[in-house]
């Protein structure tokens, strides 16, 4: 019976010593950044790959301090596949609530592409109390969302700017055009998405109705259209000087090519993904001279040395990578939002969302994006100075090949110049 | 417009045709429903830019390559997986669609996704025709198209090979007994549809870009405009080509670019309802059915 006792007693004595320190070493795990998103859309993979940037750079610091313990991040990304065309919201939940639940994120940042995605995933994350940074998509619903129900909402946050930020951008352009061209007719070509349909409209609303432009048309398209020759003849036939394009899925670039093909006599300015980035020029065989495109966010496929640190960020991008970022959206800001949670982990110190979350919303870090606060609905806030808010630019593709920023005033290293073949009306 | 709309709808429907005519040949002479077509249609572009960005041989030389390269891994798909379930529509299916999602899934994986993944059209040129600009890679397009049709009728009307081929595809029994080795020409089927599958990428992947999801795409396309013409009849791929091509630009241009999507859907549902069997399709069985 002794003898039983005492190695009773040993027992113990080895499941003591074999769990405390197992304790401790969980204590110590590195803090999970979940990143759910379309990992095989161009803006998903760069993203990723700026996530896995800035979590090495903090690594390499020795991590996040969290109530005085010094933690290592790590990545667990998803692909949610919800950008690809016919793969169902539904599909898209349950990937992220795979990722939430078999990684266990401290946070998630990139988060969906699609804001249908979203806006249909904003319950899965409020049910789990994950705090999201969200760097894609950009439909202000969600931001409605959360100014219904603060309180339930209150974990998803966004760093990149949204539809109504881009129109606001596009507004900008579009009267630098009108200013310097005298051009008021505008043909609106947009994605079938809710971001785009929502940029689009916001852009008939708040500036087109309200600034004397006649829209000529505007045309939506499916997810996946591999062909635009009618709406370039409806805007050739209608007379159109200005093609406004909204799009980001990879047949847009099909609408440049056709553009150049069909010798339509319009400026074309919106956002088409292929033409965000330094490779365009090869890709489409340098024939997007004139070509204008806006660039959601400073430090993506373009830098400014008005913003010192989107330059530092994109060469140290293409020094890891090997390339530069080609994409013009999502990519310096998720970047910038591991900076943005591993700040307001360290000045929470807990991992507890709650009051993470209350950290998140006193952000107000310069950056690589400019000036990172978050206003209503949890919304970084963009406009035209980088030492106020974060930014976004509007670049113009040069004959000879190069990229120059137009808009806005505060970063703009060149003019709008009119294509060969376009004429002023002033 | 009117005439611009026609003109571009005529390039749609030749280029529908060029799609959907190497699934077609291959379920018309061996059965087989090849649900990989997608995904050799995009390794096909992807074995071109790689030999083009990568190894920098000519462009021709390099489609030319990924034309044979294709043609044989249909051959080698056949050989050592489809021989083993053939017969068995469901497992054929089943193998196609998994072999075309890991070859898909495998190039997404490997990175191969961005915008730089696009080919060189062949002639840099526009034409003004019927009121609207065409480019020389549309018109090139609708002549290899129509030369590839008609290249098809001959060798399936006047080779001994391509009169194998419509033996097999009319009663196998009977040309076994003429001597006619039907998994030679099932292999054959599947290989030629592969590589009618490369020769439509290398010609069409121009106008746009290289991704994955363009393998899933085309498999789409192919099977709407052989559901709606009747598998394993090329006469009606060909017409279902031209209705799907021609209702698609014409709602482009007079409904909503909005619906474009919409009209070969709701055509391949009225076809299920009316004629099950596809306008030219000779399954009797789903005729009788109904």
């Amino acid at each position: 019976m002794k003898r039983k006792l005492a190695l009773f007693g040993l027992l113990l004595i080895v499941s003591f010593i074999w769990i405390t320190p197992v304790t401790h070493v969980s204590a110590a795990e590195p803090i999970v950044i979940g990143v759910p998103t379309s990992l095989g859309f161009l803006e998903g993979k760069e993203a990723h790959k700026a996530v896995q940037i800035a979590v090495s750079e903090i690594n390499a610091k020795g991590g996040v301090n969290v109530g005085g313990t010094n933690r290592l991040l790590k990545v667990a990304a998803a692909d949610l596949r919800d950008a690809a065309p016919g793969v169902p919201v539904p599909e898209a939940l349950l990937g992220l609530e795979k990722n939430i639940l078999e990684q266990k994120p401290a946070a998630i940042v990139v988060g969906p592409f699609r804001s249908e995605a979203l806006i249909a995933g904003m319950d899965i994350i409020a049910k789990y109390k994950v705090p999201m940074l969200g760097t894609v998509a950009m439909s202000p619903t969600s931001e409605k969302k959360i100014k219904e129900d603060p309180e339930k909402y209150k974990y998803i946050f966004r760093t990149c700017l949204n539809s109504i930020f881009l129109a606001k951008y596009l507004a900008g352009g579009m009267a630098l055009i009108n200013k310097e061209f005298g051009f008021n007719k505008v043909f609106v070509m947009h994605q079938d998405v809710a971001w785009a349909r929502a940029g689009a409209g916001a852009m008939k609303a708040m500036f087109f109705d309200k600034a004397g432009w006649d829209v000529l048309g505007m045309e939506a398209y499916p997810t996946g259209s591999a062909d635009f020759s009618s709406g370039l003849m409806k805007a050739r036939a209608s007379g159109a000087q200005v093609i406004m394009p909204i799009f980001d899925m990879p047949q847009s670039g099909i609408l440049v090519k056709q553009w150049k093909a069909m010798k339509v006599p319009a400026l074309m300015f919106g956002f088409i993904s292929p033409l965000a980035g330094s490779q365009a020029w090869k890709t489409f065989d340098g024939k997007i001279g004139g070509g204008m495109n806006c660039i959601f966010e400073i430090g993506n496929s373009i830098a400014s040395p008005n913003v010192p640190k989107s330059l530092a960020f994109t060469s140290k991008y293409k020094q890891v990578f090997g390339s530069d970022i080609q994409s013009g959206h999502g990519v310096a800001p998720a970047y910038e939002s591991v900076y943005i949670l591993a700040e307001a982990i360290e000045r929470a110190g807990s991992l507890d969302p709650d009051a993470i979350v209350a950290e998140l919303e006193k952000t107000d870090r310069m950056g690589v994006l400019g000036r990172v606060k978050y206003g209503e609905g949890n919304q970084a806030v963009y406009g035209i100075d980088p030492n106020e808010t974060a930014v976004g630019a509007v670049i113009q593709w040069t004959e000879d090949g190069k990229r120059k920023i137009v808009f806005p005033e505060t970063l703009a290293n060149g003019k709008i110049h009119l294509p060969p073949g376009l004429k002023s009306m002033k | 417009m009117f005439l611009g709309t026609v003109v571009y709808a005529l390039i749609n429907s030749v280029i529908l045709a060029l799609m959907a005519i190497g699934f077609n040949l291959t379920f018309g002479i061996s059965g087989v429903a090849n649900f990989a077509y997608g995904a050799l249609y995009v390794t096909a572009a992807y074995v071109s830019w790689m030999l083009l960005n990568l190894l920098k041989l000519p462009y021709f030389l390099s489609a030319f390559i990924s034309i044979l390269f294709t043609t044989l891994l249909g051959a080698l798909m056949y050989r050592f997986i489809l021989l083993r379930v053939r017969g068995q529509a469901l497992s054929e299916v089943i193998a196609t669609f998994g072999i075309g999602l890991a070859i898909l899934e495998l190039f997404r994986y490997l990175g191969f996704v961005g915008f730089e993944y696009t080919l060189p059209v062949f002639i840099d040129q526009s034409f003004f025709i019927l009121g609207a600009y065409v480019d020389m890679q549309r018109i090139l397009i609708v002549i290899f198209g129509a030369l590839l049709i008609l290249g098809l009728w001959v060798f399936t009307h006047h080779t001994s090979l391509g009169l194998a081929f419509r033996g097999i595809a009319q009663d196998e029994r009977t040309a076994l007994s003429l001597g006619i080795d039907s998994d030679w020409i099932a292999t054959l089927a599947v290989s030629f549809g592969a590589g009618l599958a490369a020769i439509a990428a290398t010609i069409i992947i121009p106008l746009g870009s290289i991704s994955p999801s363009e393998g899933y795409s085309v498999l789409i396309k192919a099977l709407a405009v052989c559901i709606i013409g009747g598998l394993g009849s090329t006469g009606g791929v060909i017409v279902a080509s031209f209705i799907i091509g021609f209702a698609e630009r014409f709602t482009d241009s007079y409904i909503s670019s909005h619906w474009t999507m919409i009209v070969s859907l709701a055509a391949i549902l009225i076809v299920l309802i009316v004629k099950p069997s596809g306008l030219f399709g000779e399954q009797k069985e789903l005729e009788e059915r109904i």
